[in-house]
């Protein structure tokens, strides 16, 4: 194995290759960055830039973009506290109030050190546990995935702020737009009223960049002209380093490694990806915490819990792709592509017929890993200074590119006018105090709750009891009565000492 | 009562029986079919609506909740994207993203800055321009270009 890595090694330090990767990083992270530029534009608007290419640097670029989009993120979550994808989205919880107290370079120092350890660590499970994890995930059927999605439905409750009912009802409400298009298993259109554009439901590029970005544009735009409130806080403190001690880093290492499990885990697990990884990491970093109350408020641990498990996706939504050739998420499932374009069909046979092409994709990760350690820092100062530019002037010119990310979908003005509708509902949950996370959790997850719910059924003959009977999907499912019994006792006993009540603010609620 | 929570919950019980109507008009089968599921989803809805509802009931009211901000400014924005994604395809990128930025800027400035008509000009044509330049001719992505299109394609 390590001659094959050696030999990956080699082909990835070419001057082409690396060159390709360096570019490919600091792309990735530009896309990242950027509300509503993704990962999966990155990737998609490169693809044809690789034709040309062997599959060696083909393949090298689109992981290049990868890893710098997962991690590019974090800057947008920070800075604007709008989550450039939707696997930063727990860490506006923390670096964005981080950012206003003034602690900005420490939120993103914290954050491009910690993704780039959940990337290594991901690499490294890649790499060792890959084939096993991936046998497991592969024996589970429709029961399972049923149960898992309910399991992480669930969770809302736990996501919410103040009241339970509006948490689950944005989850219930996300999974409800999610219905929208062509259904599963007998293809009935369902809410399309007559529009082409609708079969395929809603993009998840559209719902995301409208009830995050546009959402944040709306609601600059009522604070926009008082006084002052135009521009953020340019004045910050020297950075030294990447703004943290080795006593903080070391604190930290405890969390980094739980949230590295939970995103390694979750993200070999097909549909749920780093989307839902680093908001599940944050909570059980906030349960497990020390000081729970200061998350929300600004606090390292969970800037530290949501970069390290959303990286920790990468090689995590890896292991089933390379291995059964199962893609875990939307990126993975692009890469999918790329790497069929080049003539390699990922599954169990890769790793006997093509050995070397899969250890250069592991040395691939591995380089633009440090490669993207590397950019972010010395760019950090860069991505500081874009705090000078003042909010009216940065934010129109973000909804432009949201627009172009949205119209770069399927070169239809359509998907222009679905982040404007998504950005007026994402507005009203704002002031309806209703958080956003939960209701695009229920959007990712819903399509396959619906579809494994009704596989499953037709599996046990519309028997129920097929979910509760198999284990698996029966302990998934205990698991969720029990998340939600556990809120109703919290809640209950908040009701009777409301002064203790702590909140955990979500998705920009007031 | 506190009436906000109110008529977020009345709001949240409308969504729950406006979903429940439109899945009126979807065929039905016999057995779980494409209805099955939108129905669970909208009575959870409405009774999630109805939970919310009594307890905004149950609540007092609170004498200085949180007043409207500028719903002035709010409103010209979204008219501004509206117009903005709709002059798209007529106009072309170029020109109706320049014209929406300069509108923009304006809207958004803050009151106790000043409004530097020709700056702003400047920055919202050079703004429009690099980035329809950077993704027509960087990314291959056609962005429509209106009226301009013998020149820019």
């Amino acid at each position: 194995m390590f001659d094959l890595l050696l030999q990956g090694f080699g082909n990835v330090f070419s001057l082409q290759i690396f060159m390709l990767i360096t570019v490919g990083v600091a792309v990735g992270i530009v896309f990242g960055a950027v509300p509503g530029l993704t990962a999966v534009m990155a990737i998609a608007l490169c693809l044809p830039m690789t034709y040309g290419l062997g599959p060696a640097a083909g393949i090298s670029l689109l992981i290049a973009l990868f890893v710098g989009a997962t991690s590019g993120g974090l800057i947008s979550a920070i800075l604007l506290k709008i989550p450039g994808t939707p696997s930063s989205i727990a860490t506006t919880f923390d670096g964005g109030p981080m950012m206003e107290k003034g602690e900005g370079a420490k939120a993103l120092g914290v954050g491009i050190v910690f993704s780039f350890i959940g990337t290594i660590i991901s690499i490294g499970a890649l790499m060792f546990i890959a084939p096993t994890l991936a046998r497991v995930a592969l024996s589970f059927g429709p029961h399972e995935y049923f149960a898992i999605a309910v399991f992480s439905l669930t969770l809302i409750a736990t996501l919410s702020s103040g009241s339970m009912a509006k948490g689950i009802f944005a989850g219930v409400l996300g999974f409800a737009v999610s219905t929208v298009g062509i259904a599963p298993v007998d293809a009935t259109a369902r809410f399309t009223f007559g529009q082409v554009e609708l079969n395929a439901g809603f993009n998840i590029l559209t719902v995301l960049v409208g009830m995050f970005a546009v959402a944040e544009i709306i609601k600059v735009a009522e604070t926009a002209r008082n006084p002052l409130a135009g521009s953020t806080k340019a004045a910050m403190v020297r950075i030294k380093g990447f703004g943290f001690s080795m006593a903080e880093f070391l604190g930290q290492i405890p969390n980094a490694l739980r949230s590295a499990f939970l995103g390694v885990s979750i993200g070999i697990l097909p549909g749920i990806g780093a989307g839902t990884s680093n908001i599940i990491s944050y909570i059980v970093a906030k349960k497990r915490s020390k000081t729970p109350e200061q998350f929300g408020k600004g606090t390292i641990e969970g800037v530290v819990a949501s970069e390290t498990a959303n990286n920790a996706g990468i090689g995590g939504a890896m292991i089933p792709l390379l291995t059964l050739g199962i893609p875990g998420d939307a990126v993975t499932a692009i890469l999918l592509g790329g790497l069929m374009i080049h003539g390699i069909q990922p599954g169990p046979m890769l790793f006997l017929t093509q050995g070397p092409l899969v250890y250069t994709i592991f040395a691939a990760l591995i380089v633009s890993a440090f490669m993207m350690l590397l950019l972010e820092f010395w760019g950090l100062r860069i991505f500081i200074r874009l705090l000078a530019i003042p909010k009216h002037i940065l934010l129109p010119v973000i909804l432009v590119l949201c627009a172009v990310g949205a119209f770069g979908l399927a070169s239809r003005v359509f998907d222009i006018w679905t982040i404007l509708g998504f950005g007026v509902l994402g507005y009203a949950f704002v002031k309806a105090g209703i958080p956003t996370a939960p209701f695009i959790i229920g959007f990712i997850l819903g399509p396959m709750a619906e579809t494994s719910f009704r596989r499953g059924l037709q599996l046990s003959r519309g028997d129920y009891m097929g979910f509760v009977t198999n284990p698996i999907a029966g302990t998934f499912l205990a698991l969720a009565v029990i998340s939600i019994a556990w809120q109703l006792w919290g809640e209950w006993r908040n009701a009777r000492r409301p002064a203790a009540a702590g909140s955990l603010r979500l998705g920009g609620e007031e | 009562m506190r009436l906000k929570d109110t008529l977020v919950a009345l709001a949240m019980t409308g969504a729950g029986l406006g979903y429940l109507g439109m899945i009126a008009g979807l065929p039905v089968r016999d057995g779980v079919d494409a209805t099955t599921v939108p129905t669970i989803l909208a009575w959870m809805m409405i009774g999630l609506g109805l939970i919310e509802l009594a307890g905004a009931l149950r609540r007092p009211g609170e004498p200085g909740e949180k007043g409207v901000g500028n719903m002035v400014t709010v409103a010209l924005t979204l008219a501004l994207i509206a117009g903005y994604v709709a002059a798209l395809r007529p106009l072309g990128f170029p020109i109706a993203t320049a014209i929406y930025l300069f509108l923009q800027f304006l809207v958004l400035t803050p009151r106790d800055g000043g409004r530097p008509f020709a700056r702003y000009a400047g920055l919202a044509v050079m703004a429009a321009g690099v980035i329809f330049a950077t993704f027509r001719y960087g990314f291959d992505l056609l962005l429509p270009a209106g009226p301009l299109v013998a020149w820019l394609n």
